[in-house]
């Protein structure tokens, strides 16, 4: 009996969050108005004490629990330790926001550590089952985010579709999981991939599966055309969900895609590398035109987002181990760099004043330097520029695309890199060079302003000593 | 003679079924789209119940016709939709509609007529054995094996509960109610008062 | 193993027949004489107030969507009853946990007042 109560260790911290949050929850009901704050301390207490359990309770060889369904290796505490890591920054990001706008309610932070607990779910999930389980529990957290703001129509209508479309990702997945499960009998990624290889190439059945997949990955990822909602939802939700949306959800995407094709549909690579190349192709070129022409910055960094997934699919549909890698850096440095620019919308933002236009950028200089001058990092990180980490995130991804001779990719996505620059730089322009549009001093708590700086800071630190995230990285993919 | 009922039986609730799915998009009233949804629901139970899959078959209608689609009949009341225009528009997006259409049914048969998909490729899984309970095999299988599975629905459920909660209560500040708890509490003092009066005469 | 639901499939069966021939007969023997005062909506006498179709509160909706979730965890204790020997400890463990979770669920909704009809 000792030894079964032990077996589950590695999936303590998933234990102690779900825990935590319930009690969160209940402790919520108890308090007044006034007493808010304490549910944000506990919930950013369960989120620190999930972060450090992560890192306790790792080993270096991969662990298999719960029948196989559950996986606890390198690559889940890494990514795990990103997770909580950006939520904690999200959640103190939000604070203000909420706060002004009478969203402060304990459901959204118990909300936010539900999605969490999803995307822990997903990280280590190693069995089709807790994958799409993982990813139900996701989402379904950020429907209702989306929806927080009730009484705002516009988030009403994009929490609708976000729900809708997401739904249907959610059965097309289930339907290709279901094809998978009839002809090979086993919902474990490991006997998949055996009964995959057993079977070889040809096999029409696990294609059609495989395309269900894809197409449910790519909705997830908002990868074009499958992109349709994504927009919507980061302009309509209330900004704090946009951020949680934005960083910590793409790394459980990540997660999911490697799980999903890497290691359960490993042996259908070349199938899936060419469905990832037209899906790559769509993303880089749609996600960074249309991102050209948008005036609300929400909008902006939507589509810039598109054009993100489009790099780290590039990565991913290389097969190398190499290409792994490079793609989990660029997640990373990705949701960490898009927590900073979402984080100067919201430090911007006032009661009745979203700051989610392109124009309330105008002349940040003049009211804050050292904010324009933290954006002005993370939007050269995000446009590629040295010596910022976006720029080797690329750099990584566009080697291994290279050292598998798919020359034309990487020119195209060196190609659509260079058009996006334009608008990231243009949002720099907007903050140096014009004039301000108001000039009302920026409401910025104590919190806020160390973290932001921390996070920008972070993006320079990251770039000019990139080795060890990225020796974390390759040490993750050792399977 | 046995395997033809089973036959007569899966083509008349699949047809009932097919007959059914079709109307619920094709009849104007939402109402009565609902109930044809019902029988879809219905009549594809009794198609997992000749699978053998009983269980699953009764939580089918439970779930779904007991309570899933009670909760459609009030959303549907609750919008007051009342005759839907259903062929709004049905001329412009026929041209993609079959194009799309085509295309699909194109693809489904290369699949389904390849090899991988034939009948034969599979044997049929073996009729279970007299006394064989389906709940009881789902049971084992879903407590042991999993039962990772099993906590994360009750996560999910608990989700379910938070939003739809969060999303949809309102408290009506103006609305009068009884407190029982209150109620229950007085003591004579707060209601009666007994007043000393000289009789009147 | 399905002979067993042999006595449901008549039942369904004789069902459907009562509830046909019912209707048909009324459409075959019955008299039909409409007219427009037999076919206007009868409302106590009066010329109908509004359409009879009228918004429901999206209160109901929340007590059938609390229902269902609530309905699911039963559904899930089926089988649960079924094999409670043969699974032994760990799986009277496992669902006390489940339910534990749902326990939670419910003193979320009796605080929040979801179970008042106000």
């Amino acid at each position: 009996m000792y030894s079964t109560a032990l077996e589950y260790l590695p999936a303590i911290p998933e234990l102690f969050l779900l825990s935590a949050l319930c009690c969160v929850l209940v402790v919520d009901l108890f308090l007044n108005e006034r007493q808010r704050d304490v549910t944000f301390l506990l919930s950013q207490l369960s989120l620190l004490v999930t972060l450090v359990l992560v890192v306790v309770f790792h080993s270096d060889s991969p662990r298999v629990i719960f029948a196989n369904s559950f996986v606890a290796d390198t690559m889940a505490t890494v990514l795990k330790a990103f997770i909580c890591l950006i939520v904690l920054g999200v959640f103190v990001y939000s604070r203000r926001y909420l706060i002004v706008r009478g969203l402060y309610r304990g459901e959204f932070f118990v909300l936010g550590l539900f999605g969490v607990l999803g995307m822990m779910i997903l990280v280590s999930g190693h069995n089709l089952l807790s994958l799409y389980l993982g990813l139900e529990l996701l989402s379904l957290s950020l429907y209702a985010m989306v929806a927080f703001d009730r009484d705002s129509a516009r988030a009403s209508e994009a929490a609708m579709k976000y729900f809708v479309l997401g739904a249907l990702a959610s059965g097309i997945l289930l339907y290709g999981i279901s094809i998978l499960y009839g002809m090979s009998g086993t919902l474990d990624l490991i006997g998949l991939s055996e009964y995959l290889r057993r079977e070889g190439t040809g096999n029409i059945g696990a294609v059609l599966a495989l395309v269900f997949i894809v197409v449910a990955l790519a909705f997830k990822l908002g990868a074009v055309p499958f992109h349709m909602w994504l927009p919507d939802v980061y302009h309509g939700s209330p900004t704090p969900v946009t951020v949680y949306i934005a960083s910590a959800s793409k790394i459980a995407g990540f997660a999911f895609v490697m799980r999903m094709l890497v290691e359960g549909l490993g042996p259908l690579h070349n199938d899936w590398q060419d469905m990832l190349i037209i899906l790559v192709v769509l993303s880089l070129a749609i996600g960074n035109l249309v991102a050209i022409a948008q005036t609300n910055l929400k909008r902006m960094l939507a589509y810039s987002t598109i054009a993100h997934i489009g790099f780290l699919l590039l990565g991913i549909l290389a097969g190398t181990r190499q290409g792994y890698s490079a793609s989990m850096f660029y997640t990373i440095v990705y949701a960490i760099t898009s927590l900073g620019a979402f984080g100067v919308v919201l430090l911007l933002s006032r009661v009745g004043f979203e700051a989610d236009r392109l124009d309330d950028l105008k002349g940040l200089n003049d009211r804050s330097p050292w904010f324009a001058f933290i954006m002005l990092i993370i939007m050269f990180s995000m446009a590629g520029v040295p010596p910022t980490v976006g720029f080797f995130a690329k750099f990584y991804v566009l080697r291994a695309v290279i050292d598998v001779d798919l020359w034309w990719l990487a020119v195209v996505a060196v190609a659509f890199s260079v058009i996006g620059a334009f608008y990231y730089l243009r949002a720099v322009k907007m903050m140096y060079f014009d004039n301000p549009l108001d000039r009302s001093a920026l409401e910025e708590t104590s919190g806020m302003r160390i973290i932001l700086s921390t996070n920008g800071l972070a993006v320079l630190a990251l770039g000019i000593y990139p080795t060890a995230l990225l020796t974390l990285c390759t040490r993750s993919l050792m399977w | 003679m046995i395997l033809d009922i089973y036959l007569v039986l899966f083509w008349l609730f699949s047809a009932v079924a097919v007959f059914a799915a079709l109307r619920v998009i094709t009849v104007r009233n939402p109402v009565h789209a609902v109930l044809f949804l019902v029988l879809t629901f219905f009549t594809c139970a009794a198609l997992w119940m000749l699978l053998e899959a009983e269980f699953l078959a009764i939580v089918l209608v439970l779930v779904y016709v007991g309570a899933v689609m009670v909760l459609f009949l009030f959303v549907v009341m609750m919008l007051d939709i009342n005759v839907a225009p259903v062929r709004e528009g049905f001329i412009q997006y026929l041209p993609l509609a079959a194009t799309v259409a085509v295309i699909v049914v194109v693809e489904m048969a290369l699949v389904v007529g390849s090899k991988t998909f034939r009948p034969n490729q599979m044997a049929a899984p073996a009729p279970a054995a007299a006394g064989a309970s389906n709940t009881e095999e789902l049971g084992v299988l879903l407590y042991t094996k999993y039962l990772y599975h099993f906590e994360i629905a009750a996560a999910i459920l608990l989700v379910a509960i938070i939003a739809a909660i969060a999303l949809t209560m309102r408290k009506r500040p103006q609305t009068k109610y009884q407190n029982p708890a209150q109620q229950v509490q007085v003591r004579k003092q707060d209601r009666l008062k007994i007043i000393k009066m000289e009789p009147e005469k | 193993m399905l002979e067993n639901y042999l006595p449901i499939l008549i039942f369904l069966a004789v069902g459907v027949v009562i509830g046909g021939a019912a209707l048909a007969a009324g459409m075959l023997i019955g008299s039909r004489r409409p007219n427009a005062a037999k076919d206007s909506p009868y409302e106590c006498g009066f010329e109908a107030f509004e359409d009879a179709r009228m918004k429901f509160d999206v209160r109901y909706y929340l007590v059938a969507i609390l229902f269902i979730i609530f309905d699911l965890e039963i559904a899930f204790l089926f089988p649960w009853a079924v094999v409670l020997d043969e699974i032994g400890l760990a799986g009277f463990a496992a669902m006390g946990i489940f339910l534990l979770i749902l326990v939670v669920g419910f003193i979320y909704e009796w605080k929040k007042g979801a179970l008042e009809w106000e």
